[in-house]
């Protein structure tokens, strides 16, 4: 299977080619264009129970595409936002994904939900997080760029801008100084990351678009 | 022995393309060793390991070597309690700090969990009564032509189940109970529209606004005109007591609870405009239902007919069930009638011996007229 990101980094998408026999899993309602030759069939993401589980509190569709072909074809898969994208491919390791950030994936790895702690809930990146794990490449997308960081012992990130991290890192919530400075800094909450691991940011977050566009309403 | 096993976990090292991997773990030689899956193997001496505890779950024990540039890392519930029986106590001391560590995590989260599960009850708790309270208020705000308006909305898309009567003696009948209970209405300004329908229906209901169906099977089973104005005091009842949106009201309130639970539930919005209708024509709660008997009886005292008629109907729909099928409907949507019976005969003690005036019908004959119509549709 050949994927290309193209249009990198502010409007990326996946240009997929399937050879015949190969298989591509993908996000629901990611695909923009297929071959005709290329057969689509919806299955849950999981079983009904973790994909009702997915969709009420990871944040991600209770149903995945399978796109599969017997001559081979042509796909585009993209996401609903302008960002870039990325592609990891897992050797038996696992990566956690914030709600929203899965876009495709091979047959080969597993899709799950894992329970991410009170701390994650606080800080506002839900209850729950994406796991995907097992061998093969996994696409996933980003609001903005994407950039990754190996983290040796600690790092400050903004909630919100936090993509993927690997299970190796341990998040822990806290204000981003003293009460005062948290309030009035614009800040606010910050997520302490400790590793070792590997974790991708997004270089915008969903929540600063919400704000700065709020503040245009009026 | 069953501590040799190997455990999943995985390697961070530079030796390693993509500095990562996943591994399986062993315990022997008096080292921790790693495999990973494309056969590189890794070994950190016991007397080397440096032991740390963390990761995403906050449970993953990680062993880095002296230099720092090779770690092994296991999330295995076992890991622990083999790594020390293998290890003959040269990794206690560490083992038991991270022990403790984790012991004293674990309180902390349970403590948190606690507290935000006891906050997240609280608010929704809160948040469902606030949503109704505040719909409420927003519907006594509301004027009473709103009521119509819905109610008219709703009787348009309504199969009623028969054709009209159009018996002059009969409605006029019928009318003539409503105009005498209407000066005692607790709200002024509604309209009653009575409508009688003929089917074999035993039931009548009413909608926001003061539409009133009354069907021939109910006017058929009934044993004189106190009867039926027993059950249309409590039907306009409803309609002053504002009881269909009220219950709209109510549905809005737990929707609103299950968004602010799961978070977006976009199919519930499509489901709400189909709950305003649904709310209005579905049957009444059972706290409502005893509000209407109440406010039925007071109508019917101040209009000087005698409330046991509507516990008299009360107990012939008992007696009758099981005989027709229609009296499901009644039953099912006014249920526990014994209880009702018994709390208009409590409140009727309380407020003394009535006073009535025969209502001026001629009883027989109206139900003469619907004998007709009936036969008539059967023939």
């Amino acid at each position: 299977m050949d994927v290309e990101i193209r249009d990198k980094p502010s409007f990326a998408h996946l240009g997929v080619s399937l050879a015949p026999g190969e298989r591509i899993i993908a996000e629901a309602d990611a695909m923009a264009s297929m071959s005709s030759s290329i057969d689509m069939k919806t299955r849950w993401n999981g079983g009904v129970l973790s994909a009702v589980l997915r969709r009420g509190l990871g944040g991600e569709s209770l149903f995945v595409n399978e796109f599969s072909t017997e001559t081979g074809g042509e796909l585009v898969l993209t996401q609903a936002f302008p960002g870039d994208m990325e592609c990891i491919d897992l050797k038996d390791t696992t990566l956690y994904l914030q709600p929203g950030a899965f876009i495709a994936c091979e047959p080969t790895v597993s899709l799950g939900i894992g329970w991410a702690g009170f701390a994650s809930f606080i800080g506002r990146e839900g209850l729950f997080r994406l796991k995907v794990s097992g061998r093969g490449r996994v696409w996933f997308g980003a609001y903005g760029g994407i950039f990754s960081r190996d983290i040796l012992t600690e790092l400050i990130v903004d909630t919100g801008h936090l993509v993927g991290y690997e299970p190796t890192i341990s998040l822990k919530v806290g204000l981003a100084g003293g009460i005062f400075t948290s309030l009035f800094s614009g800040e606010g909450l910050v997520t302490r990351v400790r590793g070792p691991g590997k974790i991708y940011l997004q270089s915008r977050s969903f929540g600063g678009l919400v704000s700065w566009t709020n503040s245009h309403l009026w | 022995m069953d501590d040799l096993s190997p455990f999943l976990g995985g390697v961070l090292s530079d030796a390693i393309d993509g500095g990562r991997s996943g591994a399986e773990i062993e315990l022997r030689s008096g080292a921790i060793q790693a495999r990973t899956p494309e056969g590189q193997t890794f070994s950190i001496p016991f007397r080397a390991c440096r032991l740390e505890l963390g990761g995403a779950s906050g449970r993953m024990i990680f062993c880095h070597d002296e230099s720092g540039g090779l770690t092994v890392f296991c999330e295995d519930r076992r890991f622990p309690t083999a790594l020390e029986l293998e290890s003959g106590g040269v990794l206690s001391d560490q083992l038991d700090r991270v022990r403790g560590k984790r012991r004293s995590e674990r309180r902390r989260s349970r403590t948190v969990a606690i507290a935000v599960v006891v906050l997240l009850a609280g608010l929704l708790f809160g948040g469902y009564h606030a949503v109704v309270l505040a719909a409420r208020a927003a519907i006594a705000a509301l004027p009473i032509s709103v009521d119509r308006q819905i109610g008219d909305k709703v009787m348009s898309t309504m199969d009623l189940g028969g054709p009209p009567i159009s018996d002059d003696l009969v409605v006029s009948a019928i009318q003539s109970i409503v105009d005498r209970l209407k000066p005692h209405a607790s709200v002024e300004g509604f309209d009653y529209r009575i409508q009688v329908v003929d089917a074999p229906i035993l039931n009548a209901f009413a909608l926001p606004g003061g539409s009133i169906v009354v069907y021939t099977g109910l006017l058929e089973a009934a044993e004189g005109p106190e009867q039926v104005a027993g059950v249309l005091a409590h039907e306009i009842s409803h309609v002053t007591l504002r009881h269909g949106l009220k219950g709209v009201a109510q549905s809005l309130g737990v929707v609103l609870g299950v968004r602010t639970l799961l978070g977006d539930v976009e199919g519930l919005v499509a489901l709400g405009a189909g709950l305003l209708s649904e709310g209005v024509i579905s049957s009444h709660s059972r706290a409502q239902e005893a509000e209407a008997d109440a406010e039925g009886v007071r109508m019917m005292l101040g209009a000087e007919i005698d409330p046991r008629a509507l516990a008299g109907f009360f107990e012939l729909l008992h007696a009758k069930s099981g005989d027709t099928p229609g009296l499901i409907a009644w039953l099912s949507s006014h249920p526990q009638h014994e209880d009702r019976i018994a709390a208009i005969e409590t409140q009727i003690a309380d407020l003394g011996a009535p006073i009535s005036r025969p209502l001026d019908i001629d009883w027989e004959e109206v139900q003469r007229r619907i004998g007709g119509q009936v036969k008539d549709r059967n023939e």
